[in-house]
């Protein structure tokens, strides 16, 4: 079927593509290195899993996560039809090898081919649906972050589903035509049996017009191809080609650990952050979780990656030399939920504290974030207080917590500054003490000599003093003899989970609810008053999304005997307080709605509850103040106290809410 | 325009402070030293100052406990030089004894201006760049809130109560006592501080031996005493008028002649 004009047009078409790729691929090639090609065997593996099983989208929203799986699996299989079509320019009855009609797999394909070409019209009808009547709103960006995506057209994803549909269309043509043409022949109707939709189409065409329409049908299919190839390297469909190496290439470190800084060219791209670049497909999907987005602040995770593929291709012109504004940078709680969410593998959050990390070195940041940084660095604690009154909080006990520095301990207690330092953390850094203590555990605590553990700090782009930090407490903990140690704040145990062991050796950590729930179960902690309060629970980012400790909590609710009622959004899905990665020392009064107090509202949308339990102290402190400005009817309660309730330790003798007193 | 910005080490205030045994000081020891914040205000100024006009800034400190620090952060900012003057320090030095130490280093230095924080939490006679000035025999204007460039010499901004604000040019050498910076002191990364340690070696050299009495000793220092309670006065104007006049009389606060 016409070889000589296929054949111009296929080398026009190639030609094309191949320039325009080749230049893509120049400018990937001169990016700066990035170390990406180590544990291929894992590498395969997560390719297997998120970009051929589709496991972020069949696991995310619905029915969107569907329709796209089954447009990719289609994808996969009409790239034998694809060479199918072209083959026939050549050989009118060509068909690839082994997949002849009459064959097992020839058989299974032409089946394959036929039911999925249709589900691929259904999906792409819906994706049109969806981008045209229904106007789902991840489509239309995020205001008032995404003004910019708002403003363009939105004709190059329309474009691209009908020429999705145009090639199942001249597919489905040319085949029905062929079953017309070569009617009776074995061969065919061998394929008729197998191709029942084909087969349908068949019959609406005439005879006289079956031999145009294979015609028809094959330059229909082929040219859309050609068009579609040289459009996707032009377009946010350029994933098509670069999501699968993508995924690929993503990072295999704990989701906790931070790169250090390239000391060569700290700012410069790597070629994994300009695959990134142009790997977004413009989903939304990082924008419609990002709580700064929610909050109404300038950044907006899919924005970001806009904005710096535009400015990396060159497509829009510079006003000054700030791609992204430090505002923008300066808005991310680095709560991860932009990269838990991207489905094709994009790193948003190293990203932005690279651009932090040019800021801090600059200077440029708000007073507060300022006085912020200089108190770690003189006095190692975000409270700019004397480290001697670090253990002051302990005061109030009547025993002594053991220094670990003098006797050994089994467990090192990392207390952190909020729990040490804020009024409503030390309550309960106290009440953990007492419980602790009474079921006779070996625990102590580095007194003065423990600094802020610097996971914040290298979140906000201070590496320099991050490093300084962690070697004070590497000093530290030189200094002292124990066998794990265990935090009650998810920030710090982040860090020294992921972090430290790059610096030195490490011992194992723990989040105390994990510790507690341990005791409990191996019945070191004898519970003799189960609480019957209603409590939702608050995953911390850095314990449940960063470190997937989301089980240790729920069973520690579920042995003290609280009925718990879970949010929308929970487990490693939950939604950030607005705290994290140095936004608790920067001003937030410019935001439209805190997260927090978003939080609690969804709380709040539960019906009947007692409390909010917390296991993060920042939380404590975040939740406490968006309740009252929200004014709801439970309280937001760490989770120690039932603990120290289902105990029978609590010495005043009140009892909490949803107990039968 | 060359520019020297002595800096001070003065006391931590987070921490909690002590008497020493006799009673006439901080107890020194234990404490953590950190660079005086009016000082700090000085050096941002000379680096704005330079960043406008040209030249150099050269900060000199005298050896006291983690100078080191004060001073490799100041090239960190953006010092051209640092200079550390040594000798045995540890018990603190009076401003008399500062700024004789200071002024016979200056004298071997080109310079044209000296910026200096106009006072410190620790300072008892708050004068360090008056005498100076004296000592170097140049201008001095003190409680400044901005130098800029101006016809070869430099303006200073000086504030007064009420909102009053001052202008002053000055042409030759002088001393500038800062009271404040017109940016606020601009953030210096660890890397940064780290950096200049490697890289730029501290210019050392023995303090000069000097005799400055200061004139003034301490004999008590002490935590502030509550008084006997305040005596609210009523009544109208003329009776409150007189009572003032009768305390005044009671204590012997003014002395009336006969």
């Amino acid at each position: 079927m016409s070889p000589i004009a296929f054949s111009i047009a296929l080398v026009l078409a190639l030609g094309s593509f191949s320039s325009i790729l080749g230049r893509r691929a120049l400018k990937l090639f001169s990016a700066a290195p990035a170390a990406r090609f180590d544990h291929l065997g894992e590498r395969l593996k997560i390719t297997a899993i998120y970009a051929f099983g589709q496991k972020k989208f069949l696991r995310g929203e619905q029915p969107a996560g569907l329709m796209h799986a089954f447009i990719f699996w289609g994808f996969m299989t009409l790239g034998l039809t694809v060479v199918t079509l072209f083959g026939r320019a050549f050989d009118a009855d060509f068909y690839i090898p082994l997949l002849h009609p009459g064959q097992p797999l020839g058989d299974a394909y032409t089946l394959l081919r036929d039911v999925i070409q249709v589900t691929v019209v259904i999906a792409v009808t819906y994706a049109l649906y969806r981008r045209l009547i229904q106007h789902t709103p991840r489509l239309f960006g995020f205001q008032p972050a995404e003004k910019r995506l708002h403003d363009e057209p939105h004709w190059e994803g329309i474009l691209i589903l009908f020429l999705i549909l145009g090639i199942m269309g001249g597919s489905l043509i040319h085949e029905g035509a062929r079953l017309v043409l070569f009617a009776g022949e074995h061969r065919t109707e061998t394929e008729r049996g197998w191709e029942p939709v084909s087969n349908l189409v068949s019959h609406l065409i005439p005879g006289s017009a079956a031999h145009t329409m294979t015609y028809v049908g094959f330059w229909m299919h082929n040219l859309i191809v050609l068009t579609f190839l040289n459009l996707l390297p032009l377009s946010k469909h350029f994933h098509i080609i670069t999501a699968i190496p993508n995924v690929f290439f993503g990072s295999l470190r704990p989701r906790g650990q931070l790169s250090k800084p390239d000391p060569g060219k700290p700012d410069d791209f790597t070629w994994k952050q300009v695959l990134d670049m142009y790997s977004c497909t413009e989903c939304g999907r990082c924008s419609a979780v990002c709580p700064a987005t929610a909050s109404g602040s300038p950044l907006a995770p899919r924005q970001l990656i806009l904005d710096l593929r535009d400015d990396f291709l060159g497509r829009t012109e510079r006003t000054d030399d700030k791609i992204v504004s430090d505002e923008v940078l300066w808005s991310c709680t680095t709560c991860m939920a932009c990269v838990e969410a991207c489905p094709v593998g994009i790193e948003h959050v190293p990203t932005i504290i690279q651009g932090r990390r040019k800021l801090v070195d600059q200077g440029a940041m708000e007073p507060m974030l300022q006085d912020t940084l200089q108190n770690f660095a003189q006095q190692g604690n975000s409270y700019g207080k004397s480290s001697r009154m670090r253990a002051r909080w302990a005061k109030g006990l009547d025993f002594k917590i053991p220094d670990a520095r003098k006797e050994h301990v089994k467990y090192l207690w990392f207390v952190g500054d909020f729990a040490s330092f804020d009024e409503r953390s030390q309550e309960a850094s106290r009440r953990i003490a007492k419980i602790l203590h009474h079921a006779g555990v070996s625990f102590g605590m580095l007194y003065e000599a423990e600094r802020n553990a610097g996971n914040d700090v290298r979140r906000i782009g201070e590496e320099g003093l991050f490093e300084l930090l962690v070697e004070q407490n590497m000093e530290a903990f030189a200094g002292a003899e124990f066998d794990a140690i265990f935090t009650t704040d998810p920030h710090s145990l982040n860090t020294l989970k992921n972090e430290y062991s790059e610096f030195g050796e490490m011992k194992p950590v723990y989040h105390y609810t994990e510790l507690l729930v341990e005791l409990i179960e191996s019945g070191e902690i004898a519970l003799s008053e189960p609480v019957g309060s209603k409590v939702t629970y608050h995953d911390p980012c850095y314990l449940a999304r960063y470190n997937r400790i989301t089980d240790a909590p729920r069973r520690l609710l579920g042995a003290v005997g609280a009925e718990l009622l879970e949010m929308p959004r929970n487990g490693t899905n939950t939604f950030c307080c607005g705290a994290g990665g140095g936004r608790i020392w920067m001003d937030d009064s410019k935001l439209v709605e805190r997260p927090s107090e978003q939080r609690v509202k969804e709380a709040a949308a539960l019906g009947d509850l007692d409390y909010f339990v917390v296991t993060c102290p920042k939380d404590l402190a975040m939740y406490s103040d968006a309740a009252a400005t929200v004014g709801v009817d439970f309280q937001v309660l760490e989770v120690s106290a039932l603990v120290e309730q289902a105990m029978g330790l609590r010495d005043d003798g009140a009892v909490l809410a949803g107990d039968a007193a | 325009m060359q520019i020297i910005v002595p800096m001070q080490q003065t006391v931590d205030l987070v921490e909690e402070l002590e008497l020493n045994d006799d009673g006439t000081g901080v107890e020194r020891e234990y404490l953590k030293f950190v660079a005086n914040e009016w000082d700090e205000q000085a050096l941002e100024e000379a680096l704005l100052l330079k960043e406008a006009a040209g030249g150099s800034v050269t900060v000199v400190g005298i050896d006291e406990t983690d100078v080191d620090g004060t001073l490799f952060s100041a090239l960190a900012k953006g010092a051209d030089r640092a200079v550390k003057l040594t000798g045995d320090f540890e018990n603190g030095i009076s401003s008399h004894q500062r700024a004789a130490i200071l002024a016979a280093w200056l004298g071997t230095q080109e310079f044209d201006l000296v910026m200096v924080g106009v006072q410190s939490p620790e300072d008892l006679d708050g004068q360090t760049g008056v005498i100076l000035a004296n000592l170097l025999d140049t201008a001095h204007v003190s409680v400044a809130i901005g130098v800029e460039p101006h016809e070869g010499g430099v303006k200073v901004r000086q504030e007064f109560g009420g909102g009053t604000v001052h202008e002053l040019a000055l042409s030759g050498r002088a001393v500038v006592g800062v009271q404040a910076a017109t940016a606020a002191p601009r953030y210096v990364s660890i890397s940064r501080v780290r950096a200049a340690m490697q890289d730029s070696p501290l210019e050392t050299l023995p303090a000069a031996d000097v005799d400055a009495p200061t004139g003034t000793t301490v004999r008590r220092l002490y935590a502030p005493e509550s008084s006997s309670h305040a005596e609210m006065l009523e009544g109208d104007a003329d009776a409150v008028a007189a009572r003032i006049l009768e305390i005044v009389r009671e204590r012997g606060i003014v002395k009336e002649l006969s």
